[in-house]
């Protein structure tokens, strides 16, 4: 077992175990999941999928002092949805810098296709309707 | 041609139906059925790759200039925490969860045209994500909207770096359509979006509790109550924030509140009796836990150990703070 290994099971049980202080208290996440209390086995889920964010994040160029901050920023839900669909979901940017490497025949279409009020790539072009 | 003689004669009818005093059995278009509204949001001009932290920006500098509201983050801040430099952008989830550490309750709009104009007739701004391209060739942006001109059919956004563009609405259609018609109303806690459901605003109230903010969970379950005072969700969650903030006589009211509407509600009467237990009241306690009863296994089980507690005196697990 190496250090990391030590140190999240130690991580881990100390969650668990704070947890398991309220277990009396039926929390109000038991409104919106179909069981009152989180199993531990769901917490481990979550644990690993707060990890697994992190991760990406460093991987993904993010500043390292910023990713514990992004991390505790976002809900479980959310944490899940990041690690389990990183590939897939849409991250909202500029066109500008994603066109410099589009070729000229998707610059054309791209541009007659705004004329038509069919997209809105380009911010001088104006519709004909 | 005949499309547009079918609408007037379909808005004829709605007038006619109207004026006679009736409601309207068809329904109306949207874009006939809210007023124009222009939304005096402040302009952030944009920044490489960080539409979502501008459109917080000034989404944020817009409540702060009509609410008591003060942004917690700067601009930094924002950016530093929403761009993922190799995504050349910023996620939906992180858009929300920044919003949230900023301060602001993010509310996940319903996916319809109807719900952003009845938003916008309230004056709340609505960030959206729109595809300015095709899903072949996605260019993903993030835009707050700042109103809707009824007579010239168009929504207005500060799009890019132009302040309040307008935007022919079959257009705004399209590119918001490709995102599934996604957009959020940021809005201090004490506010409510016009749009919303019970439900679906004490999950975004909650999720400001569960990441560290729960005196500005307190004050949107509060703003709640005001619009559904017998909600009993909303009435379990804040009488949970109070008591987990240790403020014991506002949890009980709340409490008690709940029960006074459902008096076997199970996890109401659990949590009751807790509290009771945790404040002396050893009597009392024991009578309402004995009220309560559930079918479901998990609930019983945390009933019996609720029970268990009491008659041990109260002093199994005293009062560990997370």
């Amino acid at each position: 077992m190496n250090i990391s290994k030590l140190i999240l099971s130690f991580i881990l049980s100390i969650t668990l175990l704070t947890q398991a202080s309220w277990a009396q208290i039926a929390s109000t996440e038991a409104l919106f999941k179909q069981t009152e209390t989180l199993s531990s086995k769901d917490k481990i889920i979550q644990f690993t999928a707060r990890q697994d964010v992190a991760k990406i994040l460093a991987q993904m160029d993010v500043e390292p002092t910023m990713i514990k901050d992004r991390v505790a920023a976002m809900t479980d839900e959310e944490a899940s949805k990041f690690a389990n669909e990183i590939d897939t979901l849409p991250a909202g940017g500029d066109a500008v810098g994603a066109l410099i490497g589009a070729v000229v025949f998707v610059f054309i279409v791209l541009l007659i296709t705004d004329v038509l009020g069919l997209t809105k790539v380009f911010d001088f072009t104006r519709t004909v309707r | 041609m005949k499309g547009n003689y079918h609408l007037h004669l379909l808005l004829a009818l709605a007038t006619v139906l109207m004026m006679s005093g009736c409601a309207s059995k068809e329904p109306l278009l949207s874009t006939e059925r809210y007023n124009s509204s222009s939304i005096k949001v402040p302009f952030v001009a944009p920044r490489s790759d960080l539409c979502g932290a501008t459109s917080i920006e000034m989404v944020s500098s817009y409540w702060q200039s009509i609410t008591p509201y003060t942004p917690r983050l700067s601009q930094e801040e924002l950016d530093a925490r929403t761009l993922i430099p190799a995504k050349g952008g910023t996620l939906q989830v992180e858009l929300m969860a920044t919003a949230r550490a900023n301060g602001l309750l993010a509310y996940t709009l319903t996916p319809t045209l109807d719900a952003l104009l009845q938003e916008l007739e309230k004056q709340h701004p609505v960030i959206v994500l729109v595809n300015r391209s095709y899903s072949w060739y996605p260019l993903w942006h993030y835009a707050p909207v700042t109103g809707y001109n009824k007579k010239d059919q168009t929504i207005l956004m500060h799009f890019s770096d132009r302040p309040n563009e307008a935007i022919n609405i079959a257009t705004f259609k399209r590119l918001w359509e490709r995102s599934g018609n996604w957009g959020i109303v940021l809005i201090p806690p004490g506010y409510l979006p016009a749009s919303a459901s019970s439900k679906a605003f004490l999950r975004s109230a909650y999720d400001l509790e569960k990441t560290g903010m729960r005196d500005q969970a307190i004050i949107a379950y509060k703003s709640a109550l005001q619009r559904w005072p017998k909600d009993i969700d909303i009435l379990f969650a804040l009488a949970n924030a109070y008591y987990h903030s240790n403020k014991f006589t506002a949890a009980e009211k709340y409490y008690r509140k709940l029960l006074s509407i459902e008096p076997l509600h199970p996890l109401a009467l659990n949590n009751l009796s807790d509290l009771l237990c945790h404040t002396g009241r050893h009597n009392e306690a024991l009578k309402t836990i004995k009220k309560a009863d559930s079918n479901n296994i998990e609930i019983q089980s945390i009933i019996n150990a609720t029970q268990k507690k009491i008659l041990s005196g109260c002093t199994l697990q005293a009062s560990p703070k997370k």
